[in-house]
């Protein structure tokens, strides 16, 4: 069995540790309609108050959001080939936030792209305002979206220089990455090996999960707003069936909301937990993993909590367990309802996986999945 | 006695409580993180109602989703029209999304439990 597997439960900390450590806090893969854009438009926008950025930034963000996301749009193809899937990523490090989109191209457009790109990327900003009230001017927009019109915005949006890379995906086509990093101020020192280094660090992440067949991945504060952004994310999502959907929904909800309540914060600075949440497809179904920090000293009764429910086999066992934590009032608290696990493993019809792992600072990483 | 209505957000439900007309309604989406904060003023209303009630109560269950800890507080407010309905003429609609198998047997696990007669009604 491979080490980077789910089947691994190890690998869903070392993801949640190369998560923290790359510094990404929210990732898509699959086709992109318009409702998928707006819920990721809307998911980050709710991340953006969290962080409260300025409105400046937030607007440069937004619009290279919606112009990189529409790459994507433009070029894919309506099947569900693993390889042929977009690609959003964002991530903030060192107070800078980086965009990558990724969508397969057909490897004759290489020459092409590569030329655009080049071309705006020679340019300062002055030369990038004339060349792009050149292009409107001579109307030379394509269905596709022509002359590269997009790339230029985006760098004056930017205000920095883009960075690509194409990878081989067969005979016929390469997948095509693309970084925006847009700041207020223009980076110039060791600019183009911090780029560099930043895209290589998604691909190797984006091939990961790609394995996996990760379809979401969303690691940062887990509060309220953002879990109802996440349920905006399953809502504008394409499902198999919209039964699927609405049980998704109510195993997001109830997994989310745990960790908005259990969850802890080793890092004091924080304001909430940090937390980590990745869907992904496994075969005729989908798989829910969560991470996240408790204080150590309450992992014991988490795990018999969980196990004992896990034992309960039959379906009227769990109902009869649930329907007497229902009408028990007497320890009835806002945190704690005590049905939260039996829900996940009525709606789900699988046993809930548990992993925990003790770390050196009187925390533990705990980590649910839960199948369906 | 004062209506109660409250409007929709999108983790807390519509509620609608009218005594004069004998209305009860909670609909849309039921997930705060809070649930007990939220719905102590809903089950102060209806203790209060079933003191002086209409002839005839409508309580109109229209929920999208609903979380665990707001089940444990629909349980209270069901049990409080399930004593309103020993002496009183109760009529309790139970909507539930054709997509959504498990909102209906949720209906009729409430129903079951307190032996209370619910209506099911399929809604698009």
């Amino acid at each position: 069995m491979s080490k980077h597997t789910f089947e691994n439960t190890e690998f869903s900390l070392s993801l949640f540790e190369e998560l923290q450590k790359k510094n990404i806090s929210y990732i898509h893969i699959g086709n992109f309609d318009r409702e998928v854009t707006d819920a990721v438009i809307s998911l980050t926008e709710k991340n953006l108050q969290t962080e409260e950025e300025s409105s400046k930034m937030k607007k440069k963000i937004f619009a290279i959001m919606v112009e990189s996301i529409q790459n994507i749009t433009r070029h894919q193809t309506a099947d569900d080939n693993e390889d042929d899937l977009g690609l959003f990523i964002i991530k903030k490090s060192n107070d800078r936030y980086y965009i990558t989109t990724g969508n397969s191209i057909e490897k004759d457009s290489i020459p092409t792209i590569t030329e655009l790109i080049q071309n705006v990327n020679v340019l300062d900003k002055d030369e990038l305002k004339a060349y792009y009230k050149k292009i409107l001017n001579e109307g030379e927009l394509s269905e596709k979206g022509g002359a590269g019109i997009g790339f230029i915005d985006m760098a004056r949006k930017s205000g920095n220089k883009l960075s690509y890379k194409f990878i081989d995906l067969n005979n016929s086509k390469s997948y095509f990455y693309f970084q925006t990093i847009p700041s207020l101020v223009n980076i110039s020192e060791n600019f183009n090996t911090e780029a560099e280094n930043s895209l290589s660090n998604i691909i190797e992440t984006h091939n990961i999960l790609k394995a996996q067949k990760v379809r979401l991945v969303f690691n940062g504060i887990m509060n309220q707003e953002n879990l109802n952004g996440l349920l905006d994310t399953i809502e504008n999502n394409n499902f198999n069936s919209e039964s699927t959907k609405k049980k998704l929904f109510y195993i997001v909800m109830e997994m989310l909301q745990n960790i908005v309540k259990h969850g802890s914060n080793p890092n004091e600075e924080h304001l909430g937990n940090i937390a980590m949440f990745i869907l992904s497809e496994t075969e005729g179904g989908y798989l829910l993993t969560s991470g996240n920090y408790i204080k150590s000293e309450n992992e014991q009764v988490l795990a018999n909590k969980i196990e004992y429910i896990n034992q309960l086999k039959k379906k009227d066992e769990l109902e009869k367990y649930y329907d007497e934590i229902l009408f028990n009032f007497e320890n009835d608290n806002p945190k704690n309802s005590g049905l939260g696990f039996i829900d996940l493993r009525l709606k789900s019809g699988n046993k809930l996986k548990p992993f925990f792992k003790k770390l050196n600072n009187g925390y533990s990483y705990y980590s649910l999945q839960v199948r369906i | 006695m004062e209506n109660l209505i409250i409007d929709k957000t999108s983790d807390t439900p519509n509620i609608l409580l009218d005594s004069l007309n004998g209305k009860i309604e909670i609909s849309a989406r039921s997930l705060p993180e809070n649930a007990i904060e939220f719905y102590t003023p809903i089950i102060n209303w209806v203790e209060e109602y079933s003191k002086n009630p209409s002839k005839e109560t409508n309580v109109n269950f229209n929920l999208e989703y609903f979380n665990t800890s707001s089940a444990k507080q629909i349980a209270k407010i069901l049990l409080l029209l399930k004593q309103l309905s020993n002496d009183n003429k109760v009529n309790i609609r139970w909507h539930y999304s054709a997509d959504d198998s498990d909102m209906k047997s949720t209906g009729e696990r409430f129903s079951k439990l307190l032996n209370l007669e619910f209506e099911f009604i399929e809604v698009n």
